[in-house]
């Protein structure tokens, strides 16, 4: 990095503590912060969920949850301090010199109001040049961030709209009054790989254009390291690691950054294990109590002193400071070896799927001509004993729809679907009872796939229910904690509930409702997007132990390539309903023979920092949008 | 302009499924009152008659037909707008309810205005002060008023406001010695067509408190739907993303939140405007309101079946009318149902 005279910061944080400041006691959320953002430049924070992320970005506009307070340390805005600042005049930064991208760009959008009138009222309130008129200036906000049929998408509604769309209409809108600071809260997370890879050169480039200082927050390191100039990792409220960008990813200081490095999967180069972090981030309550350094409890370096005292944010190098007491260890952190890949040619083949076509057909109207539209087209598929195929794609391409065919859940309009030798595809009661044997299903949301009034013994063993086999209250109470050992939940968790567990636990839950019965296949759809790093290692390795105790096979749909990688044995690309490549996942990855299928691996951010990456490929025939 | 074709849609729609239904509500209101151990043709004779008199005025009543005979002779009466004569007024069923009909029309809208008001102003100030000691207070005066019903209000205030203040009236729809317009059967659009202003103002009076007592009864319940719709908006990112664009509390209260949070509370009034068209019957008879209740009661006491037969059948239109209209607005207000 060329060494620039220093300006003055755009942003800066002076030993900013955040608390939540209850009736009885305060617990510290943010803790010693310390930071300054020059113009112009892209501050990536990173670390796991809870680690204090997106309180950052809350303390900024100072809309902290109830019951939060700034309790010491400024933080300056161009030199003014936002927390001491009348609400009125933060209030008039806000949309116009401090803009914020959310995370997920459906929602935020009013789903009542057409494009049009959210954007106009937006422009109102910056102010126009005079003269101009909202609509003309509205075209040109959206010429800038690569939008096109501007006229039409005024009058269209949020949810007629895709993800990235809305992301690019939300981050015109941000740039419109030109901010001088932007705050993008996991801004792609919601997003496919492919639109991700574009809404983060998309930012890069406003963010050149207008010369805004961006805070970045996201949870892959790997993209942090690819757009910001520095990054801070985060851990508990504390800054773990702060440096730029490339020297941290490329010699990580702190043992916390190194594991996160280590716990996602690569995407090149020879598959390596994941390092599996232990347990979670301590809570509130637990922090407060805590002497030494807050990571100690799960660090595979700790030692004796570690307990003992927080340790300072020690200089490292250039600009590069980390909060370890033995930051010289920290590169002897590596992952477990890669178990050995498995022989699958010879395996038996379980599932069969021949041309399998779903259409949908529009219903029927006196009005308007029926359509119909092909989510499956023709696939031809099987899986082995024992084999992990992965089935990869942007939203929109038949992987859910052949999840759901696979299940059972929906009756394919055309093809052959075969389970163990036996024809499934009428889906009568007959097969379904069949089916149900042999196959069970992973949902993607566990919030939302575990009944939140029923126990987690009743859950996982709810199987049971419909074979009515062991079905008394002793044999299930006995099944759920053989299951509940077996994903490593203590057995207690079998009397809670769904809300007293963590995202992870309760996707672990999920997993182990799908086994109760022991199917001989499972069908997991996304189950680990929307994790943290850390909690996807433990997920993938829980499922890799699990298949060596009892040998199924899994369809495993997930838009996440590296984690496919990781996982699968074989792969299938869907595009727009079809299969357009497959074959062994390290063969597939390592030589790509379709279009669609390199424009894929493009977009995902490359394990070498100093690569160059170059997501948006020129074969624009694979572009979904 | 897609809008209205979507609207159109669902009106052609609504209209033709409407034609079973209301078919299916005439067969069951003709068998029911058919079954009842009441004798039409004895009713319309001097209790003197004898038996002769009587089974020959069941033939001439068509009586002694087959059942669906005497529906279809009913349903084509029907068709040509004659429901039948009154046994007990003596007079036409339609102008009967002609003349019944637009009052408890009046009562129903300007008590549906009553609730809407106290409802929304009580939910938004709900809103306004949730997390407040004064959350808790409205939240005991809400469960309080949603626990008073509708007849329990007219009382109350047919005697303060009318019998200890004597500030307003409580019988009738006019004061006496007061000419009543006839243009459209609706009093105070009459007067006002007419230029009577005197006359309006003085029906006004008389709507007062029979609308009060049914307004206050609904609201609370519009209340809560608000206040938990309006909780449930602020909830969702795109109220947050209004903040951090910097736009003002109340702005984002009426523009964002309050046009989300309508939705529901909008199919809770539809649902009340349909009860309130049976509901307003109580209120009516307290305050001697010459409307659809009054003459349903008059009917049911007096076995008299033609009228009952018509006031069903009006309140099965009345119903599909509401519930058509309520549609519409939906569309007009959330975008999602209307067809991409």
């Amino acid at each position: 990095m060329a060494i620039l005279p220093t300006r003055n910061p755009i942003l800066s944080a002076q030993n900013l503590c955040v608390e939540s400041v209850g009736a009885k006691e305060s617990f510290p959320v943010l803790t010693d912060l310390n930071f300054s953002l020059e113009p112009g430049k892209i501050l990536g924070l990173v670390g796991e969920s809870g680690a204090g992320k997106s309180m950052i970005g809350r303390t900024i506009s100072q809309y902290l949850p109830k019951g939060f307070a700034v309790t010491k340390g400024t933080l300056a805005f161009d030199g003014e301090d936002l927390v001491s600042m009348l609400p009125e005049r933060r209030r008039n930064l806000l949309g116009r010199d401090i803009a914020f991208i959310p995370q997920e760009p459906l929602s935020g959008l009013n789903p009542v109001l057409t494009v049009g009138q959210q954007i106009k009222e937006h422009l109102l309130r910056i102010g126009l040049a005079p003269g101009e008129n909202w609509r003309e200036r509205a075209l040109k906000e959206f010429e800038s961030v690569h939008l096109p049929h501007g006229a039409a998408l005024l009058e269209k509604y949020p949810h007629q709209l895709s993800g990235g769309m809305c992301q690019r209409i939300l981050i015109a809108m941000a740039f419109a009054s030109r901010p001088r600071l932007l705050i993008a809260d996991e801004p792609t997370t919601a997003l496919d790989v492919t639109i991700q890879a574009r809404i983060v050169k998309l930012i890069a480039e406003m963010q050149k254009r207008d010369g805004t200082a961006v805070i970045f927050i996201t949870h892959d390191l790997r993209l942090a390291s690819q757009i910001s100039d520095e990054i801070m990792v985060l851990y508990a409220g504390r800054p773990a690691e702060r440096g730029p960008a490339k020297q941290l990813f490329s010699s990580p200081a702190h043992p916390y950054t190194r594991c996160l490095q280590l716990a996602n999967p690569n995407i090149s180069g020879p598959r390596r294990g994941l390092f599996i972090l232990p347990e979670r981030m301590p809570g509130l309550r637990v922090l407060k109590e805590l002497k030494g350094c807050r990571f100690a409890s799960r660090c595979p370096n700790a030692i004796e002193a570690c307990t003992q005292a927080e340790p300072p944010l020690a200089d490292i190098g250039p600009n590069h400071i980390a909060a370890c007491i033995r930051t010289e260890k920290t590169p002897d952190i590596v992952p477990p070896p890669m178990a050995p890949g498995r022989e699958i040619a010879s395996a038996k083949i379980h599932l069969n799927g021949e041309k399998l076509t779903k259409a949908y057909t529009t219903a029927w109207s006196p009005f308007a001509k029926r359509s119909s539209f092909k989510a499956v087209n023709s696939v031809d598929f099987s899986l082995g004993e024992g084999e992990f195929v992965g089935i990869v794609g942007e939203s929109g391409s038949g992987k859910s729809s052949l999840a759901r065919l696979v299940v059972g859940l929906d009756t394919p309009t055309d093809g052959r679907i075969t389970l163990a030798g036996r024809d499934v595809t009428g889906n009568g009661n007959a097969e379904k009872a069949y089916r149900r044997e042999y196959i069970q299903m992973v949902f993607q949301d566990p919030q939302s796939a575990l009944n939140p009034r029923r126990r987690i013994g009743s859950i996982v063993t709810q199987a049971n229910e419909a074979s009515g086999l062991h079905n008394s209250t002793r044999e299930r109470m006995d099944r759920a904690a053989e299951l509940l050992k077996e994903i490593g939940l203590p057995p207690d968790a079998a009397m809670r509930f769904p809300s007293q567990l963590s995202g992870g636990q309760k996707q672990r839950v999920n997993i182990a409702r799908a086994l109760c019965t022991l199917p001989r296949i499972l069908v997991a759809d996304e189950i680990v997007s929307g994790l943290d790093v850390s909690v996807q290692a433990q997920l993938l390795d829980l499922l890799l132990k699990l298949r060596d105790e009892h040998g199924f096979s899994m369809l495993f749909i997930s838009h996440d390539l590296s984690v496919v990688r990781y996982l699968c044995d074989r792969v299938m690309v869907m595009y727009r309903g079809e299969v357009v490549e497959s074959g062994r996942t390290e063969t597939v990855f390592a030589d790509p023979q379709h279009a669609y299928t390199r424009s894929l691996l493009a977009a995902v951010p490359p394990d070498d920092v100093n690569a160059e990456w170059s997501p948006v490929l020129a074969e624009a025939g694979y572009q979904v949008e | 302009m897609r809008m209205i074709a979507t609207i159109a849609k669902l009106l052609v729609k609504r209209v033709l499924t409407a034609i079973p239904i209301l078919l299916l509500v005439s067969a069951l209101l003709f068998c029911i009152l058919r079954i009842l151990p009441v004798d039409p043709a004895a009713m319309s004779l001097p209790p003197n008659a004898t038996v002769q008199e009587v089974e020959a005025m069941r033939t001439e009543m068509g009586l002694n037909l087959p059942l669906y005979q005497q529906y279809g002779i009913w349903l084509n009466k029907l068709f040509h707008g004659d429901i039948g004569r009154s046994i007990h007024f003596r007079q036409d069923v339609t102008s009967l309810i002609g003349s019944t009909l637009p009052a408890t029309i009046e009562l129903a809208v300007i008590a549906m205005m009553v609730a809407t008001v106290f409802g929304l102003a009580g939910g938004l100030f709900l809103f306004y002060v949730r997390g407040t000691r004064a959350e808790a207070v409205m939240d005991f005066v809400s469960i309080l008023l949603l626990s008073l019903p509708e007849f329990l209000w007219s009382l109350f205030l047919l005697l303060i406001f009318g019998v200890f203040f004597e500030v307003l009236p409580f019988t009738g729809r006019l004061s006496p010695g007061f000419e009543r317009p006839v243009v459209t059967g609706f009093l105070l659009l009459d007067s006002l067509i007419t230029g009577k202003i005197s006359t309006f103002l003085n029906a006004l009076q008389h709507m007062i408190l029979p609308c009060l007592a049914l307004g206050i009864a609904l609201s609370p319940s519009l209340m809560r739907v608000l206040r938990s719709s309006l909780l449930d908006a602020y909830q969702d990112d795109y109220i947050q993303q209004a903040r951090l664009r910097g736009l003002s509390e109340k702005r984002i209260l009426i523009r964002h939140g309050l046009k989300n949070a309508i939705l529901p509370t909008l199919s809770l009034m539809g649902v009340q405007f349909g009860f309130l068209f049976g509901g307003t019957l109580l209120v009516e008879i307290i305050y001697s309101y010459p409307g659809m209740g009054n003459l349903m009661v008059d009917a049911i006491r007096n076995a008299d079946l033609p009228i009952i037969q018509g006031a069903g059948l009006t309140y099965c239109v009345a119903v599909l009318v509401i519930s058509i209209v309520v549609d519409s607005l939906y569309l007009i207000l959330n975008p999602k149902l209307r067809v991409r």
